[in-house]
């Protein structure tokens, strides 16, 4: 009875993950990756968060000339961003101001290699789901559902010829959907090389380098003790914020959810500090002050993992 | 099902009387919640010691501090940790530490064990072990409206999140709305 006892409790503790995983969820996922990096396409999406619903046009063009690709908001603050081998450029009309940041020797924008897809199997059942048709295209479905409750789950739905990435729903531990991105309209192939330049003449708009270089925090006496089991340490820098913000980043991932870790003097900032949680969909920014500091760690994973690696931040002098 | 369920936390069920019900919790949440419900009920009646002192007194006080459950600003339908994954959260703490006794108990019938029994957190696996952290009950985060400049932190985290390689540059979308000068 006692040995019952324990099995049950173990049953349920070890309950989370119902789906198996299975190798063709896993090669379509392969296949999502492959397409993302290899198609030119444009279309029209919907970003939906809460009561948040926006609208976007994005192109990527391939081959000779380099891959570019292009993003612009056509509701509520206008923005733009492109991005090129060795750039991303973010474009702010109303404050005439780009943000610039280039590419650093480092892995600055991490590719997903191939055995990383199989390490995400660890922390994620990675099963296929129901097709659907979107946007005109059949597709298919993976479902990465967590095996713990440290990450949130996905659905991705890519058509079914290509791979392209149609729709990709985020959802939490009660199947609730955080955020989504859904094409309303796309066409694959055959783009024009100009549809990715930007529509601004920026010659007079202010410029804001993040100036990014690598770094070693915690021989400046940082460290972060807890990161949270399967994210490892992708990047550590330091950067410019805004306009003329130093700040060191960190940056823990899992291989699909990513959290960064921002610490930043305390002294000569501007803005008030205000301590705590807050939330924007699938992202948690927590803020707290350690050492003169302000730690503010921002992540597309649950508030308590974002709080959790928040709260084991910690200095020590360097001897 | 749920009496079943009652009848199992309290095992009185034979072991082919238990099949459906631990499937149930498999697949479950409401079976589950139920589980939980009775945990803690019996803990109650039975007026367990598993959680440190004043624990409690302190999630009341955490309770009654949260000034967030009628925040205007709120922009996503369920985005802080409701009431009751604080219940969830001490009723795991609490599932954890019955295993841990059952454990000891297991041990004390089974003759000594030593290396076992001094060490029984290890004996857990390490999934349970590591929901267990999770469920670990953070000092209490007050809700704020998000920084000024959140868009910078979201945009200096952006470019190094692998969302990048699975949707190219979509997610740069994800910004705080209303924060018309992001930089400012």
């Amino acid at each position: 009875m006692m040995l019952r006892a324990l099995g049950i409790a173990l049953l349920v503790c070890s309950g989370l993950a119902q789906a198996q995983t299975s190798p063709e969820a896993m090669a379509l996922l392969r296949r999502i990756y492959q397409a993302t990096e290899k198609l030119s396409y444009t279309g029209t999406f919907v970003y939906q968060q809460g009561e948040r619903t926006e609208t976007s046009r994005i192109t990527r063009v391939t081959g000779r000339g380099g891959d570019v690709e292009r993003v612009e908001t056509l509701d509520g603050m206008p923005r733009e961003i492109v991005r090129t081998r060795d750039s991303v450029r973010c474009y702010l009309p109303e404050s005439q101001t780009v943000k610039v940041e280039r590419r650093t020797e480092q892995r600055a924008f991490p590719a997903m290699l191939p055995e990383r897809i199989t390490d995400l199997a660890r922390h994620y059942s990675i099963s296929r789901g129901e097709p659907m048709r979107i946007a005109g295209y059949d597709c298919e479905a993976v479902v990465l559902t967590p095996k713990d409750e440290l990450r949130y789950g996905y659905k991705l739905w890519a058509d079914a010829n290509t791979g392209m990435l149609l729709k990709a729903r985020t959802f939490n531990s009660k199947g609730e959907t955080v955020e989504q991105f859904s094409f309303a309209q796309l066409t694959i192939g055959n783009v024009p090389r100009d549809r990715v330049k930007t529509r601004h003449a920026t010659q007079s708009w202010r410029i804001e380098d993040a100036a990014v270089t690598p770094a070693d925090l915690a021989q400046a006496g940082w460290t972060v003790n807890g990161a949270l089991p399967g994210f490892r340490k992708i990047i550590e820098v330091t950067r410019r914020l805004g306009e003329a913000r130093p700040v060191g980043q960190m940056v823990y991932s899992d291989g699909l959810a990513a959290v960064s870790v921002f610490i930043e003097p305390m002294a000569g900032r501007a803005e008030a500090v205000r301590p705590g949680l807050s939330s924007l969909g699938a992202f948690h920014i927590y803020t707290r002050e350690v050492a003169n500091h302000i730690v503010t760690v921002v992540g597309e994973a649950p508030a308590a993992s974002v709080q959790r690696i928040a709260n084991t931040v910690e200095f020590r002098r360097p001897q | 099902m749920k009496s079943k369920i009652s009848a199992l936390v309290d095992g009185e069920l034979e072991r082919h009387e238990a099949v459906a019900p631990l499937d149930a919790l498999r697949t479950d949440g409401e079976i589950r919640d139920a589980w939980r419900s009775y945990h803690l009920i019996g803990d109650a009646m039975r007026d367990s010691c598993v959680l440190s002192d004043g624990f409690a007194g302190r999630v009341a006080a955490r309770l009654a501090g949260e000034p967030t459950v009628m925040a205007p600003l709120r922009l996503d339908p369920a985005p802080e940790r409701p009431r009751w994954q604080l219940l969830s959260a001490a009723a795991s703490v609490a599932a954890v530490a019955m295993v841990s006794s059952v454990w000891f108990m297991l041990q004390d019938s089974a003759g000594p064990a030593p290396q076992v029994a001094q060490a029984p957190q290890r004996a857990l696996p390490a999934k349970a072990a590591e929901i267990a952290q999770a469920h670990e009950l953070a000092p209490p985060a007050a809700q704020v409206p998000p920084p000024d400049s959140a868009n910078d932190y979201l945009y200096a985290h952006q470019g190094y999140s692998p969302r990048n390689s699975l949707q190219g540059v979509a997610p740069y979308v994800r910004t705080v709305s209303g924060q018309t000068r992001p930089g400012k």
